[in-house]
Parts: structure tokens; sequence; C-alpha cells
């Protein structure tokens, strides 16, 4: 099954219910989703999400040897859109992580390779003036 | 930055033409449109040193240019984007073009639901043409430019999926239609004090001097 997230496609191992429904490997999650399990809740960067207590159970499950965490379900909370065609799923924006950095201005970090093969990260410019500028060739 | 589901393959002859000075990239899933929320090309932003975005604007081209087709141009952008980037690395905070919290606000508003599941949608377009499914490819583009219409980005990219000559003459159709059938233009207007060129919809024909020369002996 492949994840589509953040730029980055990831294979994952294969757990979809009857009903569609996508569950993912806790260990599997940060590297094909971004979100990271802790004691507070599921997290992203700095953004944390307490998951609801009554839903816990039903959406952290044991299967195969492995802990999966239903997430689409999780998504439905968050507002986070997907869409899937056979085994690959689309993750769309997680909505409160990027309205949190847009609302006071703060531009959103990003991890891109150069043509150099060097990596650029945009909070590795702090200091300088930026001017970010996209262009195609159509 | 160079956002094209082509990659390297189709950016870099632009590339190795203009040999730039700056960072170059390639963003063949478009992720920092789909993060600073520009839905054309050309797209800007102004990130100040504290990691503060003062501007974001589409359609600022760094001076005015004309794409020639057939007997036929079009002229897009002017020199003020240009300039009123210098003005900002001269003169930072006090430089007029940086933008109030209110009117960047309005430019970094959140997206709905629709537009959400549009770029969702996109993306998944984008795996499929890289992994060369184009049945699959072609609907999901279908699918994201019929969720989010406005969104120029994912219908340009996506008729490149039937190639350039394709992509050409939709855009002109589709700008065409703009300016016959609504007050909508190509780009938003930036505001920025000598601006033109922002409806791309004006196409200039009879153009080369060989047509030109020809028209002249008619009239006479």
């Amino acid at each position: 099954m492949i994840i589509l997230a953040n730029g980055k496609t990831n294979e994952v191992a294969q757990r979809t219910d009857a009903d569609g429904t996508l569950w993912v490997r806790l260990g599997e999650l940060p590297a094909a989703t971004g979100w990271q399990m802790k004691p507070q809740g599921a997290c992203l960067g700095e953004l944390c999400v307490p998951l609801p207590e009554s839903k816990r159970g039903e959406w952290i499950a044991d299967a195969d040897d492995w802990v999966w965490l239903n997430y689409s379900e999780f998504a439905d909370m968050i507002g986070q859109k997907y869409v899937r065609d056979g085994d690959v799923w689309s993750l769309g924006s997680v909505p409160a992580a990027r309205q949190v950095g847009l609302e006071c201005g703060v531009a959103p970090d990003f991890e891109v390779t150069d043509r150099n093969g060097d990596t650029l990260r945009l909070s590795d410019l702090r200091g300088h003036k930026v001017v970010l500028f996209t262009w195609s060739s159509w | 930055m160079a956002q094209d589901s082509g990659g390297p393959k189709a950016v870099d002859k632009w590339f190795d033409r203009a040999s730039p000075t700056y960072r170059c990239v390639v963003d063949p899933t478009h992720e920092i449109s789909s993060l600073f929320g520009w839905v054309n090309v050309p797209s800007a932003a102004w990130i100040d040193e504290d990691g503060q975005i003062v501007r974001s604007n589409e359609g600022v081209y760094p001076a005015e240019t004309t794409v020639g087709f057939g007997l036929g141009k079009v002229r897009m952008g002017d020199d003020s984007f240009a300039e009123a980037t210098r003005d900002w690395i001269e003169r930072g905070a006090d430089s007029e073009h940086v933008l109030s919290s209110t009117e960047l606000a309005e430019r970094l508003k959140p997206v709905d639901d629709d537009k959400r599941l549009a770029e969702a949608t996109f993306k998944l377009a984008l795996h499929f043409e890289a992994t060369g499914d184009s049945e699959r490819a072609l609907k999901h583009f279908a699918a994201a430019q019929e969720l989010a219409p406005d969104n120029w980005n994912y219908q340009r990219q996506g008729w490149t999926h039937k190639g350039t000559t394709y992509a050409t003459l939709q855009i002109l159709r589709r700008t065409s239609d703009l300016r016959k059938h609504t007050d909508k233009s190509f780009y938003d207007p930036t505001g920025l004090p000598g601006e033109n060129h922002r409806r791309f919809t004006e196409p200039e024909w009879l153009w080369t001097p060989a047509v030109q020369r020809l028209k002249r002996l008619l009239r006479r």
C-alpha cells in the first residue's frame, strides 16, 4: 500500500478494512504521514491532538503482531482530506498545521534538494531575506 | 523553484539557459504551492530575516515576457515586481511594498474542504502520471480541476499530460473565455505600481514583421 503525504511517497504495510478504512502501523506513522504518537496524543511537529478517550480503544488496535491506528477516522476528526484509488492513498494538508503558521504569517518550513544535490531547508535561511519564486515550463 | 511534474527533464534546459546564481529546486509535486496556497505560476513570497512572510503574490514575472505562437503573441508581466523586490531588499520593513497583516491574512486565507480534497486528488493524479498510469492520472486531474476550478496549477499541469500543444491551446481558450464572459483576471492584481498584463487574455495577432509589411501593402 502506498501513502502520498507531504510531498513524499511511502510504501507501508497493508491493512484496509472491507469498508475501506485506512489503518497505519504506529511504527510507520511518522514517515508515512508526519504524525507521531506521544503520551499527549498524535503530534505533528509542535501541534498535538489528543485522541478522544471514547475512541481510543477503537482507533488503536493490535493485529498481526503490530499496533495500528485507524488513520481515516483520525483524519476525519482533524479535517484532513484524503482520496484513494486502489492501493494508493493520497492525504491532503492538515488544516490546523497549515493555519497555525499562516495566521501569524510564519513561512511554512520545508526541506527540498536543490539542483546541486544539497539539502535546502527554509528555516536554515533565518537571518537572511528570502525571495521564494515558483515557475514552470508550462 | 521549478514546479513541474516533468521533473528535471522538463525544466533543466531553462535553468541551464538562465545560468542562475541563486539556489534552484525542482518541485514535481507542487509542494511549495500547496504550503503557500498559490494557484498559479509564477508566484513569489518575500520572507524576512525572522521567517515571516511579508508579501505573497501570484503572476509576478521578473520582467515583461512575450510568448509567441504562430502568428500571434501574448504579453505577460511587467517590471513592477522586480523593482519592488529591489526596494524591499534595500529597505526591509520600511518598504512600502511590504503587505499589512490584514492584506497578508487575505492572501493566506484558509482553504475550504473542496480545495483540500482537490489538493489530495491532484497529488494522486501526479503519482499516477509519474508511474505511467495515464488513464488514472487523467481521471484524477479532471476530478481535481472540478473541485478547484480556480486553481490554474491543477488545470495547467493537468493539461500538459496531453502534450504541450494541447496545454497551450487550452490556456488560450480558457483565458479568452475569462476575458469575454467574466470580469476575472488570470492573475489577481498585485497592487504594485505599474503592474500590467494581469488578464493574460489579449493575444496580439499578426505581429510578425512580414505580416505587418503585407498589411501595409494591402492598405495602399
